[in-house]
């Protein structure tokens, strides 16, 4: 199957994971943090809708 | 985060990093190195059992470093894989060969000192660059008092203050004595537009420092926000209306000044000394708390991703990226979005990722064969 | 997938109804992605089975818990009929919220579950696919919105707020009661995108999309391609020619074989659904529609060639539509003056300057020329950078003129932008800031303005006084948004799905914007948007099927229908049509255009119509449940 490296689990990353993956793509998200997210994952809301970040 | 996690056809390695490429477009040999939890993925159902207990604690490096955790630790509670890891630099066994408390307690048999650092070769057409940024340390601007000063803290750190998960629950207690800060100063382009450190602007600050001053009075009807900038970047969809909206409906302070200095008075309040451009007076302000915007830089150990990958970066260690076909870097077949390319905030994230995600996908997908009388 | 089509053709092709959902892995076209496997057997009650609902209290950190109390509503919803099971979490949409809703279901055999959370415009898909894990079906699965419609709107009151929480809760678990299994509706994807708008956006869109070998119509109403870049001299931060960047993109697109170039040509009509659109455009009467595409002979710069014979209307059918019809800069009328001679716009320069040097030494660049105002409150985003990269070129021609930029507040975000603007206060550009209060007062030759930094007035000679206004919309988006059905924002851009997460989608499936058609962007931006688009696009189009959710009209009363029509007309979205039977006219749904706004329901004076999963029961239950508490 054509695969793709994505380097990097936050809301880029994980964006292009997904389109990649939804494409047909498989796909390997590395990320060096024991866990995806990134720094979106530390927001507790964001611009201009004030909606959570998760 | 979750559909991510649950796609079929994407695979996580978290606590991984990439140490080698070799190969050319349409066929990389990517080495990845896997690093240890010590915790088996499969077997870890992040129960807690295990932190509850572990005597070491270390500074949380999510809460930025406003509380501590655990050496044996979950990331942050939504994270996903959710898998406990330990960190072998701050943990007691592996330092003087005592405890392992957190293997007594693991009802699942989830830990595994023996667990070791796995290299994993990769095959892969193309590569989609995507590693974000760092928060630049404003210590080294000691008019500030960053580091000097307990109620002078960071955007990011205000975001974790302001987090119902955070340390304090989502409530704004100031470092120094835990007072709930009423009256927050919030300070843009520290360190950014700046020709002594970063001389660009950081794009997201502006709308950010909005954000904090509106959550501040959701969290409390008297909360009090001055916004000093310098110039209001609302470029973004909606982005005017926000500032708008700011002022009218939540009473923030726009005050068009570079705060030149802060001190610190007796009970810990942070002083402000700065000319409000306006009414060309100098002024000062007593304020509980000022949080910094401090500059977004590029993730830590991208220049060393760099060399690895074989892509250039600008003199910021931002990745350089076509003018024309902006998610192309300087290494056919590797492409680069979001953040790393230079500051941009959600939706153009967003947005760039798909276009490498388009772009990266030329190189391994199939063409559709649709025949062009259809 | 061919067995989901035959037994879903029934008595037309166009009707594919629900329950025909899918068996095992759905096999895809070339290039399409393979899902996990979705097994039939549901776990579903059987007729007379004891109902078992689980009811799972979200606290989403403290957006709810921090404004009423969950605990309490939790509580309050294990004492409802049929609930056996409740659940408070800190976040539901969390994987380990996620894995509680699963094994609450599998634990404790429930065959309904209730989330009082956030709105279902966030997580309804993360939580309905738990359902599925678990084995049920996930359309018996109920959504309460206690933050939207309950804590955020009473944050004074948490006696209040948590009473209503209870009332939505009680009122869901009704509604659960009476919630039936479903199955998604698929509809087949024409490899074909239709492209609206042959700018760079549209260009770019459409290049992409059939690299990867999918085939594109690319409608634009002018004469010649190009849009807005046909008259920008340079590009910035780039300062490449932006004629040399367009006309590259339009060969590109000419010698494509898989793009259909139709110019002088407009969408007048669209029809059907996501999957196949039946499109209709016609050319605007003068000159027939050109196809251009593999003919070599095909023509001068920018024009397009004549093909003899061409019908001056067409219908075809695509799969999916991406909407990049530009903007255009604003006429400045009644601002500053602007007379287009000696008070021109950028547009206007940018002219000049493709020409040659302009005719004077001395410029005063007004910027927010009608933009960031009470008529017209957004900031147009590029206007800064524009006029400073002109202001760079006018001094690196000519040195000696003087250059003045009068700005409220400079959008040189980023790393480029604040370079350019570096460079140019190097070259010795001069930026005075000025305030909403005290605005520029122009006149021929001369621009007075109150400096609010110094507090002191200057008055500046000017050989041009070059004002920067805003892009606006083009004229004719309202048609596009009525034909699409696809929504404009209060500026009359399009408004995409979601402002953050997805910001080239429409809600409606199948339909993505990009470019200054979106909001203003830059050309570098616009092709991130424009990739960004057609990677979206290529989604359906490469798995050549989508799914929709049933939530659909239904005629469930075929005897009392009277095949009246005026469902039909009612039907903002074409999706009933009526037909003759062997029983007389009736009304047939055609379920995959259907948005279920209930409208036809309503509409329906014999009762006809219904609703699915949301039938008149469900909600009865709901209102009574909710009476029944107060």
């Amino acid at each position: 199957m054509a695969e793709v490296l994505v380097i990097g689990g936050g809301i880029a990353g994980i964006q292009a994971s997904l389109d990649l993956a939804d494409m047909g793509a498989k796909v390997y998200m590395v990320e060096r943090r024991p866990s995806i997210g990134g720094v979106m994952a530390q927001l507790d809301k964001t611009f201009p809708t004030n909606d959570c970040s998760i | 985060m979750l559909d991510a996690g649950r796609h079929p056809n994407i695979e996580i390695l978290a606590y991984s990093e990439v140490e080698d490429v070799k190969g050319e477009a349409g066929d990389f040999k990517v080495t990845v190195r896997k690093k240890a939890r010590f915790v088996k993925e499969e077997v870890c159902n992040a129960c807690g059992d295990c932190a509850a207990k572990c005597p070491r604690k270390v500074p949380d490096e999510f809460d930025m470093r406003l509380r501590d955790r655990r050496a044996i630790y979950l990331y942050f509670t939504q994270g996903i894989p959710a898998v406990m890891t330990i960190d072998k630099s701050n943990c007691t066994y592996f330092e003087k060969g005592k405890c392992r408390l957190c293997e007594k307690i693991c009802q699942k048999g989830a830990i595994d000192f023996e667990q070791k650092d796995e290299t994993v070769e990769l095959s892969v057409g193309s590569i989609v660059v995507a590693t974000g940024l760092d928060m630049f340390d404003p210590s080294p601007l000691t008019h500030y008092g960053y580091g000097r000063i307990k109620n002078v803290i960071t955007g990011l750190e205000y975001e974790r203050l302001i987090n119902a998960t955070g340390p304090t629950g989502g409530h704004l207690y100031r470092p120094s004595d835990k007072k709930l800060a009423k009256n927050v100063a919030y300070i843009q382009c520290v360190a950014s537009r700046d020709l002594n450190y970063c001389k660009y602007c950081s794009s997201v600050c502006c709308m950010y420092a909005i954000k904090d001053a509106m959550l501040a009075r959701e969290h409390d009807p008297e909360a009090v926000s001055h916004i000093f900038y310098t110039d209001f970047r609302n470029v973004g969809k909606w982005f005017q209306d926000y500032e708008i909206k700011g002022r009218e409906l939540y009473g923030i302070d726009y005050v068009r000044a570079r705060v030149a200095e802060i001190e610190e008075d007796k009970d810990g309040n942070p002083v402000l000394w700065y000319e409000d451009t306006r009414e060309r007076k100098v002024k000062k302000l007593t304020v509980d708390m000022v949080v910094l915007a401090v500059a977004a830089i590029p993730a830590k150990g991208s220049e060393k991703l760099a060399q690895i990958l074989g892509i250039n970066l600008d003199e910021y260690n931002f990745v350089s990226v076509g003018e024309e076909d902006p998610t192309r870097t300087s290494r056919p077949g590797i492409f680069s979005c979001g953040f790393c390319n230079g500051p941009c905030d959600i939706p153009e994230s967003v947005s760039q990722a798909s276009a490498a995600a388009m772009r990266a996908a030329e190189f391994v997908l199939p063409e559709a064969k649709v025949a062009v009388n259809e | 997938m061919s067995d989901v089509l035959a037994k879903s053709a029934g008595k037309s092709g166009e009707q594919l109804r629900e329950g025909a959902g899918a068996k095992g892995l759905v096999p895809l076209r070339q290039g399409g992605a393979p899902l996990q496997a979705v097994s039939a057997e549901k776990v579903s009650p059987a007729p007379g089975e004891d109902i078992r609902i689980g009811v799972f209290v979200c606290k989403c950190g403290t957006n709810i818990a921090g404004f009423l109390n969950t605990n309490a509503v939790m509580e309050y919803a294990r004492t409802l009929p049929n609930v056996v099971f409740a659940r408070e979490n800190l976040f539901s949409c969390s994987e380990a919220g996620v894995t509680d809703i699963r094994n609450g279901i599998k634990e404790n055999n429930l065959n309904r579950v209730v989330v009082a959370a956030c709105t279902p415009r966030t997580h309804e898909p993360v939580f309905r696919a738990a359902c599925e894990e678990a084995g049920l079906n996930k359309y018996l699965f109920e959504f309460v919105n206690i933050r939207e419609q309950c804590s955020w709107v009473h944050k004074g009151n948490q006696e209040i707020a948590t009473e209503k929480a209870k009332d939505l809760v009680r009122m869901g678990v009704a509604r659960a009661t009476r919630l039936e299994p479903k199955e998604d509706i698929t509809a087949d994807v024409r490899q074909v995108a239709l492209v609206i708008g042959g700018g760079i956006s549209g260009l770019t869109c459409a290049l992409s999309l059939a690299k990867r070998g999918f085939l594109v119509k690319l409608v634009e109403r002018e004469k010649e391609l190009g849009g807005l870049l046909r008259n920008i001299n340079r590009l910035f931060p780039s300062d490449v020619p932006a004629s040399s960047v367009i006309a590259e993109k339009i060969d590109q697109a000419r010698k494509d074989a898989r793009i259909e170039i139709l110019t002088s040509t407009e969408v007048t009509d669209i029809r059907g659904y996501i999957g196949k659109y039946s499109v209709t455009v016609s050319s605007n009467g003068k000159e027939p529609a050109a196809v251009v595409g593999i003919e070599p002979e095909a023509t001068s710069a920018g024009g397009s060639g004549a093909h003899e014979g061409a019908p001056a209307t067409k219908t075809f059918v695509c799969g999916v539509i991406i909407v990049a019809t530009g903007a255009e800069e604003l006429v400045p009328e009644g601002y500053f003056g602007y007379d287009g001679k000696k008070i021109i716009t950028q547009m206007q320069l940018e002219g000049m300057l493709k020409q040659g040097k302009p005719e004077g030494k001395r410029f005063v660049m007004i910027l927010c020329a009608g933009a960031r105002i009470r008529e017209r409150i957004y900031c147009s985003r590029i206007c800064c950078m524009n006029s400073i990269k002109n202001a760079i070129l006018i001094k690196e021609s000519m040195p000696d003129a003087s250059v003045h930029i009068l700005y409220r507040d400079l959008q040189c975000y980023g790393v480029k932008n604040e370079e350019l603007y570096l460079k140019a206060k190097h070259l010795g550009v001069k930026f005075v800031n000025y305030t909403l209060e005290n605005l520029p007062a122009v006149e021929p030759g001369k621009v007075t303005i109150r400096n609010s930094v110094t507090g002191k007035e200057m008055i500046l000679d000017a050989d041009f006084v070059v004002l920067a206004p805003p892009l606006v919309p083009r004229p004719g988006v309202e048609n596009v948004s009525r034909m699409l059905k696809v929504p404009l924002d209060e500026n009359k851009f399009f408004l995409e799905a979601h402002v953050k997460l997805r910001p080239v989608d429409f809600a409606t499936d199948g339909i993505f914007v990009c470019g200054t058609a979106h909001w203003p962007a830059s050309s570098s931006e616009s092709l991130f948007q424009a990739l960004g688009a057609a990677a979206r696009a290529s989604i359906p189009l490469s798995r050549g099927y989508v799914k929709v959710e049933p939530i659909v009209s239904e005629l469930v009363d075929e005897e009392a229908c009277r095949g009246c029509g005026m469902c039909a007309a009612a039907c903002p979205y074409g999706a009933i049509e009526i037909v003759e039977t062997d029983k007389g006219a009736k009304a047939r749904m055609i379920s995959v255009a259907c948005k279920g706004c209930g409208v036809c329901a309503a509409t329906c004076y014999k009762s006809a119509i219904g609703m699915s999963h949301y039938t008149d029961e469900q909600l009865e239950a709901q209102v009574k449940a909710y009476l029944k508490g107060n």
